[in-house]
């Protein structure tokens, strides 16, 4: 009857009863065939995980060791303050306990990514962080990592110390400092949960980057195999990244229209103000964010201009070197003139482009001021 | 009985009557083993045994592939990664569109040992999951000392896990029902609305559970159960145990 009687038996292992035919054989079905193409294709990819979680035994004792002992202070900070906020509200234990269900059916979510052709699942501790505050949002990531760990296999007990430190540390630090940060600058919410979003998820793949490329590496050294696990991952945790800032941005939002006062209760907004506060910043932030991913895009700054060749100079040309036919100078090229002036005169369109756009908000927002 | 407190597993298996103490403790000395040997002969042991032993609870082949599926995948590919990206000694060479890569001895080796790792570790959690219910396991925890608030929370996580989950589904359905998540732009929305409907009726859930256990006399800290004293047998069993898987792990 239940979906959840269901889930509970997939993760317990015990006989299916008869009567739940049909639609639990297909979606068991549906579920094993989008995993073996979600393997399949990230496999082909080369992709070194779908999902955030560093898998049981990957690690060697001793860097399990030394990540467990990272993430223990913070676990104790987090435990520390949950007891200190529970003293004055009795159900702030209760509550944390469902957020951490809430991160821990978040972070199960199979989201296929396009670009990819994968599937991934968003983190769900950019949203807890905002809600209940970094240090408790780190025990509920514990406590998810915890049960994912025992009953599907996601992560690992050995694992579990550089998986807090990935998903609850980093990711609840960078999604609390974004959206504080940004409120501060007069951000509305959908903006600031967006950014807070992404930047929790992406800061939870550089640290998973760091955690597997100090566990597998060996005797080789740490920063090649560091940048190689990092721009692989990029394919599905870059849109990934935008998945999760729009799921937070729109549970944010969802949050300040239908309950407002939970919002407040929780010291995410201040009573009174609305979405928006006085002195709005979100044509700087929205300008900054554009000219910071263009400066990103740029040759100079690309990770991957010299490690990863593209298929026309390491196939074609070489092919074509090979039969004597060398390539002929590009009638426009990019690599010579001046790039910086062209990157600041293209930022300065962009720029402006965003100013004109947002006048109209600035103006009316003075007049009503 | 609610199915969160109902032992999902065959209670008939000697295994699942085990002290939960017993099996945690003895569980993470293996793992330790298992993480830290040098070569991948004993990892593959400890999967074949923790694997057998599964089968023999009655835990469906099928699950267990669901299971491990992850896990193996991931194995997978820090193999081919450490084949063709690690090590010096080559073994042999591919072409694929032009380009040649290089399989190395070294590396295939440094693969297989993380693989066996990840296979033996994998299984051996595996089967503390099948043979242990989930309040059982946190109480053998809080009798390790893990703090009580952290106990506190992972089972009011785990008693609402399944309630969250229904409501999710039925969120999603009426969405579904509703045009939602029909292009991406609107799936985006749709998948913010599900999350922020959770996190309300999380946040509602709270207040009525703690309205209700203040009722039954909740000052802010749960009772856990009681431990049953230690039984000789398991313990002479389990450190039997321990102690040839520790002798095989040396040699």
């Amino acid at each position: 009857m239940y979906q959840s009687e269901r889930v509970l038996k997939e993760m317990d292992g015990i006989r299916q009863p008869q009567h739940s035919g049909f639609s639990t054989k297909k979606s068991l079905w549906n579920f094993s065939v989008s995993l073996c193409l979600c393997g399949a294709f990230s496999l082909l990819k080369s992709t070194p995980a779908h999902a955030m979680h560093i898998s049981e035994g990957i690690l060697p004792f001793n860097w399990a060791t030394l990540w467990f002992a990272a993430a223990v202070p913070f676990v104790a900070l987090g435990l520390k303050r949950l007891d200190t906020l529970a003293k004055d509200d009795l159900s702030f234990k209760p509550l944390v306990g469902l957020m951490a269900a809430v991160v821990f059916i978040i972070s199960c979510m199979p989201i296929p990514v396009p670009t990819a052709g994968t599937c991934s699942h968003p983190c769900g501790t950019g949203i807890a962080a905002i809600l209940v505050g970094p240090l408790v949002s780190i025990v509920i990531a514990a406590v998810a990592l915890l049960i994912q760990a025992l009953f599907l296999a996601h992560g690992g007990l050995s694992t579990l110390g550089a998986d807090i430190v990935s998903m609850g540390v980093a990711g609840s630090f960078a999604g609390w400092f974004t959206f504080r940060l940004l409120r501060k600058l007069g951000a509305n919410l959908a903006v600031a949960g967006f950014a807070a979003g992404l930047l929790a998820d992406w800061a939870t793949y550089v640290t998973t980057s760091v955690a597997l490329a100090s566990g597998i590496r060996g005797d080789a050294p740490f920063l090649p195999l560091f940048w190689k696990i990092l721009i692989a991952f990029i394919p599905t945790q870059l849109p990934m990244g935008v998945l999760e800032g729009a799921m937070t941005a729109g549970m944010v939002v969802l949050l300040h229209k239908k309950r407002p006062d939970l919002l407040v209760k929780m010291r995410v907004v201040k009573p009174g103000t609305g979405n928006r506060e006085p002195g709005s910043a979100t044509p700087i932030i929205v300008s900054l964010f554009l000219i910071f991913s263009l400066f990103l895009l740029t040759p100079h700054t690309s990770l991957s201009s010299e490690a990863w060749r593209g298929v026309d100079e390491s196939v074609v040309e070489k092919i074509a070197r090979e039969h004597g036919r060398q390539a002929r100078k590009p009638l426009i090229d990019p690599g010579e003139g001046d790039l910086l002036l062209f990157a600041f005169l293209l930022a300065g369109v962009v720029g402006g482009f965003a100013a004109g756009y947002y006048w109209r908000l600035l103006v009316s927002e003075k007049k009503a001021r | 009985m609610h199915h969160f407190t109902r032992h999902a597993h065959d209670t008939a298996h000697p295994l699942t009557g085990f002290d939960p103490r017993v099996k945690l403790l003895s569980s993470l000395a293996l793992l330790v083993m298992v993480i830290s040997c040098k070569g991948f002969a004993f990892p593959l042991l400890v999967a074949g045994v923790c694997g057998g032993l599964c089968l023999s609870m009655g835990v469906r082949l099928r699950v267990l592939a669901v299971r491990f599926a992850e896990p193996l995948f991931i194995a997978a590919v820090v193999l081919i990664l450490k084949l063709f990206f690690a090590g010096k000694a080559p073994l042999f060479s591919l072409h694929v569109l032009g380009w040649e890569m290089v399989g190395h001895k070294d590396g295939l080796l440094e693969g297989l040992l993380i693989a066996s790792r990840i296979g033996g570790a994998v299984s051996l959690v595996a089967l503390l999951g099948f043979s242990t219910s989930f309040t059982d396991l946190m109480t053998a925890l809080a009798w390790m000392r893990v703090p009580k608030g952290f106990i506190e929370v992972a089972l009011f996580a785990w008693r609402y896990l399944f309630v969250l989950f229904d409501d999710a589904q039925v969120v999603f359905s009426a969405q579904k029902n509703r045009l939602g998540y029909v292009g991406y732009r609107r799936g985006l929305r749709s998948i913010g609305t599900l999350a922020g409907a959770l996190v309300i009726k999380a946040f509602d859930n709270s207040q009525t559970i703690t309205t209700a256990m203040v009722q039954r006399g909740y000052d802010g800290s749960m009772p856990l159960l009681k431990h049953k004293p230690f039984r000789v047998a398991e313990v002479a069993f389990s450190v039997v145990f321990v102690a040839v898987m520790g002798i095989m792990w040396i040699l």
